[in-house]
């Protein structure tokens, strides 16, 4: 249970209840808040400073005796993996007691944790409830990893940790703290992308061939409709499955600085011509039948479904669907991936939406800082890899990824690698929605949804988006990123 | 002597008093205080920020989108939702126990009214959760859903952007299920409030020769009236939830697109996206929304009392 590791919780049990007796005395409710935050801002600010020495074996000076409590979001990759890279933590302090606790609702479970100044050792931050990077290090409370980066490897002495990472990681780590300087805080350990995934078997089957370019997927699509099939199925109840069509069009056809407009904010980056471009291809979807009936009413799971029983030829997912979806996906089914083609006139045709996910940091008034950074040096190492790899099968951000990988197991894998290899050096990411939740969740996400089912056409799209950057910009209250 | 009777009675009171006050007023005044800071929830050293967060609520477009169309549905399920219940739960309360034919001179229901009660009664027993799970796949979009099911083997082709997908309805059917789950419940309870009128004054009023509809509107109505108010405000309580049913139920847990938003969905988003004080500014507003009305409700529906 979490609450073993935190011994401040008598002690936070008592303020509370001086606070509820001295408000059921009958003092008004702002004395008692004042009370509250004077207590809840008496701690120490912020963790020790660890810095990086060059010493191979334990560069941070971990205390052999700490022990270590690990936070794992289970949802995507279990925590199976977690409990092998344990052991090779405890290879090296053998005497250590590291906890792994797996929770779904982190919001729930942690936000009074870090309120409290007692948050774990290290935390997975995702999931759909996860605690936005930005909030906690506005509050300073991530440690800063750059003695991670500074460290050598676990493998190989000679080698530091930054240079064994695919361009990119750091950068999508890195925030803005409220000193203004920019910090590497949190280390995104998956290296995947998004697109559309289909099954050979049903293309060899119907003697359809992969399009390469919008225009080619337009005919294949006729072409699917007419044999009876449904040329697209996708989510409408999470919309955020739909924004990798909308940015990938949209990056391709016009290069990636529409994307960076867009995450930047910049005035009218919406009314680019290749904004209104993506977002007509989208809408014609629907406009020409091409959509399964009813997908806009499906969640994640009912529309794979649908789509693992061969009702559409195509939806738009990201890289973990092979593994979401293992029980009922058969190998001969033979699951590929490619990225949505290009429209006509593409400036930027090899685009892919790829990047680091699935992010790890360290709170900085966590008991043990330096426990938090050496277990974050095992997830990186050789063996820590290779735990995640067999049980997660999603190449790590770690240079050369794919070795240790079970591709031959894992056709949807083996697909999505060769198209890291082929288009790496052309991945982008758009951060918007990451960056500002309340555009991608309340505006983005919902325009998208409506422009898929044809609620809402191009224009309106492009104008609902932009009405909400706009507020986004104009909202003092909002820090900004830059990329 | 007075006095230390009202002693005695206080020393009761204290610790329910005590109790009220730390569960239910203090959280109260916290809420009120934390919606005037930037309290995100995890930042130990928020600060105060006067109204800004009621004026982002209704002015800045990220978060009119939620609370606006909030206020708007819960508006509508407030009037509508009781009145179609309360209508309901009535005529089946009348049918079931006196709307039968008359044998001789023994007021009784229709026939099988036992069987109907019960029937009417099991949404009841259902947890909330799995009244919408329930719901969720009967309107499910595609061919799979049982609705589009049936109305495939009838020949009707499906709806083709689905039931709960499609902005126009989707409130409705939430409506919908809401009265779904509420009308037994009521039905039992006006049933029980039937069967304490005497039934002297239904037999008078046979003999003076009243139709069904003139007894259940010149007597069972006037002398439910206390039951009725008591209904109305156990709904509006209900109707201005609904917050379980559109997490359940609805795409995106209030949309497609805003749609089928309700207060407390608005609450629980701002809660669990960092952002506490706006979700105690919504609670605030929530707090003076219901205030209103009941108020007004409390002043138009005062009369005087029957006595039995």
């Amino acid at each position: 249970m979490a609450s073993e590791t935190t011994p401040n919780e008598a002690g936070d049990l008592t303020r509370r209840s001086v606070l509820k007796t001295s408000a059921a005395l009958g003092l008004l409710a702002v004395p008692a808040v004042g009370l509250l935050s004077a207590c809840a801002s008496g701690g120490d600010d912020g963790g020790d400073d660890v810095e990086a020495s060059g010493d191979a074996k334990n560069p941070f000076g971990v205390d052999p005796k700490k022990p270590l409590e690990v936070v794992i979001f289970p949802g995507g990759f279990g925590k199976d993996y977690a409990e092998k890279q344990k052991t090779v933590y405890n290879t090296n302090f053998p005497e250590a007691v590291v906890t792994i606790n797996a929770i779904e609702d982190l919001r729930a479970e942690l936000a009074p944790r870090f309120q409290g100044k007692t948050p774990p050792d290290i935390l997975q931050n995702e999931g759909a409830n996860k605690i936005p990077h930005g909030e906690l290090i506005a509050n300073n409370q991530y440690h800063d990893l750059q003695p991670l980066l500074d460290a050598p490897t676990l493998d190989d002495p000679n080698v530091k940790i930054k240079d064994i990472l695919y361009p990119g990681v750091v950068e999508s780590g890195t925030f803005k703290t409220t000193d203004g300087s920019s910090k590497f805080f949190v280390l995104k350990y998956t290296y995947s992308m998004w697109g559309l995934w289909y099954s050979q078997q049903l293309f060899d089957e119907k003697k359809w061939t992969v399009p390469t370019t919008w225009a080619e997927l337009m005919t294949l699509c006729a072409q699917i409709k007419k044999d009876g099939v449904a040329p697209f199925t996708y989510t409408g109840v999470h919309t955020y499955y739909i924004r990798d069509m909308f940015v990938t069009l949209a990056c391709r056809h016009g290069g990636t600085d529409v994307i960076k407009n867009i995450d930047n904010l910049e005035p009218d980056a919406w009314n680019h011509p290749s904004v209104l471009a993506a977002a007509e291809a989208l809408y014609s979807l629907k406009k020409q039948g091409f959509i399964l009936g009813g997908s806009e009413g499906l969640d994640h799971r009912q529309s794979q479904a649908r789509w693992v029983k061969q009702d559409a030829a195509f939806i738009p997912v990201g890289g973990w669907l092979e593994n979401e979806e293992k029980d009922i996906l058969k190998k001969e089914f033979e699951m590929r991936l490619m990225a949505v083609p290009p429209l006509d006139g593409s400036v930027n045709p090899q685009a892919i939406n790829a990047g680091a996910g699935e992010g790890y940091a360290v709170p900085a008034d966590g008991k043990n800082v330096q426990g938090g950074l050496e277990w974050l040096r095992v997830m990186l190492s050789a063996k820590g890899r290779e735990a995640f790899g067999a049980d997660a099968g999603t190449p790590t951000v770690v240079k050369g990824a794919k070795e240790g990988l079970p591709l031959e197991d894992k056709p949807g894998l083996k697909s999505m690698v060769g198209l890291l290899e082929s288009n790496g050096d052309f991945a982008f990411q758009a951060m918007i929605g990451d960056w500002y939740p309340q555009f991608g969740d309340g505006i983005w996400g919902p325009a998208l949804g409506e422009l898929m089912s044809n609620a809402k056409n191009a224009a309106e799209f492009v104008e609902a988006c932009q009405k909400g950057a706009d507020a986004i910009a104009s909202d003092d209250s909002i820090e900004k990123q830059k990329r | 002597m007075k006095q230390r009777k009202g002693l005695f009675i206080t020393s009761f009171l204290v610790l329910p008093v005590a109790l009220y006050a730390i569960m239910v007023i203090s959280p109260f005044l916290q809420a009120f205080y934390y919606s005037m800071t930037n309290w995100t929830g995890t930042n130990p050293n928020y600060k105060f920020v006067g109204l800004d967060n009621f004026k982002r609520l209704f002015t800045n477009e990220l978060y009119s989108v939620y609370l606006i169309p909030a206020l708007k549905h819960n508006a509508f399920l407030l009037i509508a939702m009781p009145v179609i219940v309360i209508a309901l739960a009535l005529f089946f309360a009348f049918m079931l126990n006196v709307g039968g034919r008359s044998r001789g001179s023994r007021i009784r229901g229709v026939g099988g009214s036992k069987f109907y009660k019960i029937v009417f009664f099991f949404p009841q027993v259902l947890s909330v959760t799995v009244v919408g799970v329930l719901w969720g796949a009967i309107f499910r979009s595609d061919e799979y859903g049982f609705l589009n099911s049936i109305l495939a083997l009838v020949g009707i082709p499906t709806k083709p952007s689905g039931w709960l997908s499609d902005p126009d309805i989707v409130l409705l059917l939430v409506m919908l299920v809401m009265i779904w789950s509420s009308v037994g419940f009521y039905l039992v309870y006006f049933s029980a409030a039937m069967s304490s009128i005497p039934t002297e004054i239904y037999e008078a009023s046979m003999l003076d020769g009243a139709s069904r509809v003139q007894t259940f509107f010149k007597v069972t109505l006037p002398l439910l009236f206390e039951s009725v108010q008591t209904a109305w405000i156990y709904l509006g309580i209900i109707a201005l939830d609904a917050f379980a049913l559109v997490f359940v139920m609805t795409p995106e847990q209030g949309g497609p697109n805003h749609s089928s938003e309700v207060l407390g969905g608005v609450m629980y988003h701002y809660f669990s996206s960092s952002k506490a004080a706006v979700a105690c500014a919504v609670g605030v507003v929530l707090f003076f929304f219901t205030l209103t009305l009941v108020m007004v409700s409390l002043r138009a529906t005062r009369r005087e009392r029957v006595e039995y």
